[in-house]
């Protein structure tokens, strides 16, 4: 259980960082929380020459909301600080929630929100809300910026979009909509300290007469390589008075859309059960959260 | 190679030798000493080596101790009042029978200070939800929750 040898470098600015990052190239891994990273050293399945550390480093933390425009997480900001914070839970319910829900608290304490996406496991926490809430990234090197919605920027198990000499610096998610709610469930062995065999997330917004769907966003984790959006449950709700009977034709569909594989956690056949059941469950949810905005 | 770090461990500062891949629980234990930090299962699984890093629960068998470097360090050594009397955390342990072979403890007083830190009046879920990353293999945990919730009501008696 013992880590290769290495080099650790931790640099104070974004300038340094884009500078190592793109000199050391495949011959280093990125540090943030290493709550993932040191267990895959430790497994001897990642055996990295450099380790660049990017905590210390002020520009890539903390959490900025402005009312109208909406809010900015530095990707080196800690899941715990997504979990206690007062204005993510007021405006984007869902995300607070899902990071208040990872691993143990120790891990949500180490642990960072960008390290959570750039993990890129299906199984992971926040990505399923932070697509739901509309959410995208900002992956930054020495050439400047680069913008894409979150479900773009992950692209398959443990796959992201990251071009050599670029850091994920942080995300941008739009002011939520006036009459709107977002919720997220999972599912797993047990409550605490598990890893999800699926977890979903619904970001609903009603017209003003409080029963007509506007806008539905309905995100799967764990049944794909990726965070799946669905298209079919929009296509069912958007337009339509919201009713048990549409609930149940919407969870019948995001069944439809999913694919989930047996593995150790849970068998696909089960999955495609709990999709059904955490659609229902969160789209009754957020719908009776977005009448009460 | 080795490098110097300065760590500051609960109060008095330390320079240690290390190298980039030591651990905080091997630094706390091998080289300062310090073996009331407690190494299960290495992995960052049960929660045994919580230390607290700037007042933070955090996994020491996962933390690199370079990554540490100019931080302040608590550890279950530095729980103990100044003269030498356990703190009512500690002695509600004691009292509530929360401790059989102990080597759970030391984790489990760190994350419950973490919690405390934070909420001083916890509620049951607070409890359990925050001390999930905590595992005991021989008391259950009942009484180590009762053992908080009698810490947290006299650690903020005549508290508001």
């Amino acid at each position: 259980m013992f880590m290769n040898e290495f080099e650790y470098l931790a640099p104070k600015t974004p300038g340094e960082a884009y500078e190592l990052v793109s000199r050391l190239g495949s011959k280093a891994k990125i540090l943030a929380g290493g709550t993932d990273l040191v267990i895959l050293m430790k497994d001897k399945i990642l055996s990295p020459e450099y380790l660049i550390d990017i905590t210390n480093i002020e520009e890539f933390a903390g959490i900025s909301y402005e009312p109208g425009k909406g809010m900015v997480i530095g990707a080196t900001t800690k899941n715990a600080d997504v979990q206690y914070s007062e204005i993510v839970k007021e405006k984007y319910y869902a995300l607070a929630y899902a990071a208040g829900e990872i691993g143990s608290s120790q891990v949500r304490h180490m642990g960072t929100i960008g390290g959570n996406s750039c993990n890129a496991s299906p199984s992971g926490e926040t990505p399923t809300p932070l697509v739901a809430l509309g959410a995208k990234v900002v992956v930054s090197s020495a050439a400047g910026d680069r913008e894409m919605p979150l479900e773009d920027f992950i692209t398959g198990v443990r796959r992201i979009d990251l071009k050599e000499g670029e850091i994920l610096t942080k995300f941008i998610l739009p002011e939520p909509a006036p009459k709107s709610a977002s919720r997220y469930a999972y599912m797993g062995a047990r409550d605490a300290n598990e890893i999800d065999c699926v977890n979903m997330a619904v970001n609903i917004e009603l017209e003003a007469d409080n029963q007509t769907v506007k806008n539905v966003r309905l995100v799967m984790g764990s049944v794909f390589v990726r965070p799946l959006v669905s298209a079919a449950v929009p296509a069912l709700l958007n337009g339509q008075k919201f009713s048990d009977g549409l609930v149940e034709k919407a969870a019948e569909a995001a069944q439809g859309e999913a694919k989930p594989i047996t593995d150790i956690r849970a068998s696909e056949e089960y999955r495609y059960t709990i999709v059904g059941v955490l659609a229902r469950r969160l789209l009754k949810e957020a719908f009776a959260a977005a009448q009460e905005v | 190679m080795k490098q110097l770090i300065c760590l500051e461990i609960n109060g008095r500062e330390y320079d240690v030798p290390v190298s980039p891949r030591d651990v905080l629980s091997d630094v706390l234990r091998k080289k300062v000493g310090l073996t009331g930090t407690k190494k299960g299962c290495g992995m960052g699984d049960c929660g045994a080596c919580t230390v607290l890093v700037e007042g933070k629960p955090v996994l020491s068998c996962i933390t690199l101790a370079i990554a540490c470097n100019g931080k302040k360090v608590t550890t279950v050594e530095g729980l103990t009042l100044p003269d030498g009397q356990l703190n009512p955390l500690q002695a509600a342990f004691v009292n509530h029978g929360a401790i059989q072979c102990g080597f759970c403890t030391p984790g489990m007083l760190m994350s419950a200070s973490g919690l405390l830190n934070r909420t001083p009046k916890p509620t049951l879920y607070d409890i359990k939800h925050e001390m999930s990353g905590n595992i005991c293999r021989c008391t259950g945990f009942k009484r180590i929750i009762e053992a908080i919730e009698a810490a947290s009501e006299t650690m903020t008696e005549g508290v508001k």
